[in-house]
């Protein structure tokens, strides 16, 4: 906020970005700002919020891009920060992005912007995608009607982004716009200007608001924004006179208002549609073309077995390629490793700084950058699905399937690729519009075994069951998913109560993404777990290290030392489930850090190689506590990675606490459960 | 029309009045159901179990009640009988408005289920006719003709929204996408499971659920 309010007195001029889903407006905000942009979330909420800046004629020019919404209408977090950031922060200009090719429901949003009395420069995007369809635009026309600039655009050849510029120059200039009217019929306006002329009477409230865009939007039963004019009016004396107005709107529509105002704008837009909209020829190919695609991508028997086919490859592509990339990189922090830790001792450092050195610091640094190819190229598979408008089409293949555990269609992806790593799988649950969904969804992602977890049943089954390796990992997985069905319920139930999830969604058409958008994406993708997530694990992977060596002259790990301790303390608590050592509490604490970790924390602890492990396991645990480890490695805690990128991706520690805490006390539950059970079942 | 027949009309009546209180409160408890039809809570009680074992309403302990998809579909047009009965003694034979709407239900539940269809069967009929409805037309309120819910419609078919039954966010959000009421529309397609469906609707394609295509009624062309 305080930057902002010095950029403003430094005269930067402020442009906002806004338009609908699928109108093109990343792209434009690519074209904008180029590299120069940041990737942060508005204050408090879990929206994403980017910035960048454009530098014309010597000038630096702030660009701010914001959420993409299909109106004011429906309350949500996405069109709460449009509205205010237009509302009270005032951006000099506010360019909105229209598809050209779905003029009519794109102006919705447009004709609210005006009535707001934004200062408005319409990018008239798709440009080329109209003309294709044989149809053209009188943007002189449309730009009469609405009194409003208007540039035909092709941001994905960067057309029009000059004229954008110098337009939007130009709007800032002459400031104090009047806002559009519509005529709503005699007897809402009759309503819109009892309400208006309380509003006009508040002391100060003209000077900021338009009185008669807010008188509307009481009337179509904006909650929020009362809160934001509560400073100025008195909001009892606004609720009285609502309510008066909507008695009287009913009794004479004997409908509701929202309908017949929504209905009015619609009726404006289509007329000035039909005004400027210019057909001089018939085909459509483009649509026709689409068309087909989706006769095949969503048909009734093709539909879902070219889903899975399609998720098999970003599965295959995100991890298969990405492992070696990411084993190179493991491959290069150890030899990095080796190679610090013979340089320290050749200058005759102490060993605890040259542990600190290489076991902490390269150590950590490594386990940031392990995540990195598989979040790259996660995120190119996305962009590709999301921009060639397959992502829709995937949620509505699978939203019947997802929706009978109250989930989204959307929620289907990141559960999947959290079997490969939960840690870009949560990231991926950016596609997901509702918070409601896509927080379960995050809570839930940490249940579906992601692959750091094998080696742990790996070395678990082929010690105890040899003979059912398969079975028993099978098994595992299958709880996981059981699991998280079962939370996913339970977390609608309570956490999220009453709160409505829909799904109406746009299909737009297939189009061919563009290698600059892709690339942007992935990123800022990569980026931003780099500087959110990567902090948070290099710091506690140093700390780890250093409760494993303290007190100073302790084996690193033993029981003697600050984490054996802690160890030894907690262990009791795992008594229920059989495994009470204090090896296997170390095993579980080191386990945080990576999942994987704790079969090498199981060597070191045991103080054998990795081919005595088994040995020594068999040795100390029986079949049943060691299926009950199993199941607790499942659930616990969520690898400090994971937990670092949910408090990312929900800009709150509060949903990283609960997902750390439900999963602990779940994981304890289940595998007390597991074991009592087996107890009383004989198996022990 | 045939599940609605099957249910006895006070049951009718109950998800009539949980479709209305619906949509004008968003919140339907038993309280609201009881002061509606005047009847004892107690009664309502009863009568809400008799629904959910029907699988019609669905409600959580101490929750409110809500109609299921199926319900609804019910509800809706049992509402739409009940308006064009309402609608036929108002503008054809020029009731009072406060005696139709009490006339219309006891017309409703005193005669036998086939008089009713055959008389419905009339004044869709009766509709059709130039002339018939002039009144209505200059009104504004053209009677809606064999409206029903979106979620009814198939591959193909092509209709008129002409009303949007949802209140609060959903609702807006409805119309927030332009189903609006006099827009026509086309069901494209459904999804490999059945659910959702796509629609055709000002030169776009919408996807919805079928949950949220009951909320839209409209008028099949």
């Amino acid at each position: 906020m305080k930057a902002k309010q010095v950029a403003k007195d430094e005269q930067k001029l402020v442009l906002a970005l806004i338009g609908n889903p699928n109108s093109g407006k990343t792209t434009i905000f690519n074209n904008l700002t180029g590299a120069r942009q940041h990737v942060g979330n508005w204050p408090g909420v879990t929206v994403e919020k980017k910035e960048g800046e454009l530098l014309w004629e010597g000038r630096t020019i702030q660009v701010v891009d914001l959420p993409g919404i299909y109106g004011f209408g429906v309350h949500s977090e996405d069109a709460a920060i449009a509205r205010d950031y237009i509302l009270l922060e005032k951006p000099d200009v506010v360019i909105n992005i229209v598809d050209a090719t779905n003029l009519v429901r794109n102006l919705y949003l447009t004709l609210q912007l005006l009535e707001m009395g934004a200062n408005v420069v319409i990018a008239l995007n798709m440009y080329d995608e109209l003309r294709a369809k044989g149809a053209d635009v009188d943007t002189a026309r449309l730009s009469e009607l609405l009194s409003t600039p208007v540039i035909p655009t092709v941001a994905t050849r960067g057309q029009g982004m000059k004229e954008i510029i110098s337009q939007a120059l130009e709007a800032a200039k002459a400031k104090g716009r009047s806002p559009l009217r519509i005529d709503y019929g005699r007897e809402i306006e009759a309503e819109i200007s009892d309400i208006e002329r309380y509003l006009s009477s508040c002391p100060k409230l003209a000077e900021k608001f338009v009185p008669r865009w807010l008188a509307i939007r009481i009337l179509e039963g904006d909650e929020d924004l009362l809160r934001v004019i509560g400073g100025f009016c008195d909001l009892d004396e606004i609720k009285t006179r609502r309510e008066a107005a909507l008695n009287r709107l009913e009794s004479i529509f004997g409908e509701e208002i929202e309908s017949l105002i929504a209905n009015r704008r619609y009726g404006f837009i289509e007329s000035v549609a039909k005004e400027v909209i210019r057909r001089y020829q018939a085909t459509e190919d483009q649509a026709s073309i689409s068309d087909k695609i989706d006769r095949i991508v969503t048909n009734r028997y093709l539909g879902i077995p070219i889903f899975l086919l399609t998720m098999w490859m970003v599965f295959q592509f995100t991890f298969k390629l990405g492992d070696p990339l990411t084993g190179l990189i493991e491959g290069l922090f150890e030899r990095l490793g080796e190679l610090m830790g013979a340089w320290l001792e050749g200058l005759g450092a102490p060993k605890l700084l040259s542990s600190l050195l290489v076991d902490g610091v390269i150590n950590g640094v490594g386990s940031v950058l392990v995540f990195v190819p598989n979040i790259f190229l996660l995120f190119l598979a996305i962009s590709i699905l999301e921009d060639s408008g397959y992502m829709a089409r995937a949620a509505y293949i699978m939203d019947r399937f997802m929706h009978a555990f109250g989930l989204h269609g959307k929620s289907f992806i990141p559960l999947l690729l959290g079997f490969g790593c939960n840690v870009p799988a949560i990231m991926a649950t950016r596609t997901l519009e509702s918070k409601r969904d896509r927080l379960i969804t995050i809570l839930i992602i940490p249940l579906m075994s992601c692959s750091a977890r094998l080696p742990i049943y790996v070395l678990f089954a082929s010690a105890f069951f040899s003979s059912h390796q398969g079975l028993v990992t099978f098994s595992l997985y299958l709880l996981g998913i059981i699991l998280a069905i079962l939370m996913g319920v339970i977390f609608k139930s309570f956490l999220f109560k009453g709160e409505s999830s829909h799904f109406l969604m746009e299909l737009p058409p297939y189009r061919m993404p563009t290698l600059k958008s892709t690339f942007i994406h992935m990123w800022e993708r990569g980026s931003h777990f780099i500087r959110k997530a990567g902090t948070i694990i290099f710091m506690v992977t140093v700390l780890i290290w250093v409760l494993a060596n303290l007190p100073i002259g302790v084996e690193y790990a033993s029981q003697e030392s600050a984490l054996g301790r802690i160890g030894s303390f907690i262990a009791p608590i795992f008594k229920p489930a059989g495994f009470s050592s204090w090896e296997a509490a170390v095993a579980l604490l080191f386990g945080i850090l990576a999942k994987e970790v704790v079969v090498s924390t199981l060597g070191v602890v045991y103080g054998v190689e990795e081919s005595g492990l088994r040995e020594a396991i068999s040795q100390n645990w029986t079949p049943l506590s060691a299926y009950a480890f199993m199941v607790m490695s499942l659930i616990y805690i969520p690898c400090i990675a994971t937990i670092a990128v949910i408090k990312g991706e929900t800009n709150s520690w509060v949903w990283a606490a609960l997902a750390v805490s439900y999963s602990l006390i779940l994981g304890w539950l289940v595998a007390v459960i597991v074991y009592q059970g087996g107890l009383m079942l004989g198996l022990g | 029309m045939t599940d609605a027949a099957a249910l006895s009309s006070a049951m009718e009546d109950y998800l009539e009045a949980i479709l209305n209180i619906a949509e004008r409160s968003g919140i339907v408890r038993v309280t609201d159901i009881a002061s509606r039809l005047g009847i004892t809570k107690a009664s309502v009680a009863q009568a809400i179990a008799n629904l959910k074992e029907l699988g019609l309403v669905k409600q959580e302990r101490y929750g409110p009640i809500e109609l299921t998809q199926r319900g609804r579909e019910i509800a809706s047009k049992v509402q739409q009988r009940h308006l064009m009965l309402k609608r036929f003694l108002i503008e054809v034979l020029g009731v009072d408005p406060k005696i139709a709407e009490r006339d219309a239900c006891l017309i409703e539940h005193a005669v036998s289920p086939q008089t009713m269809e055959k008389l419905m069967s009339f004044l869709e009929s009766l509709q059709k006719t130039p002339g018939a409805t002039e009144e209505g037309k200059e009104q504004g309120t053209a009677m809606p003709i064999k409206a029903k819910p979106l979620s009814d419609l198939g591959i193909g078919e092509k209709g008129r929204v002409t009303r949007i039954t949802a209140k609060g966010s959903i609702g807006r959000r409805i119309l927030e996408m332009g189903v609006t009421p006099g827009s026509e529309l086309s069901i494209v397609g459904i999804a490999p499971l059945g659910d959702p469906i796509e629609v055709m609707i000002k030169g776009y394609r919408l996807s919805l659920r079928k949950e949220e295509a009951s909320y839209i009624m409209v008028e099949v062309l």
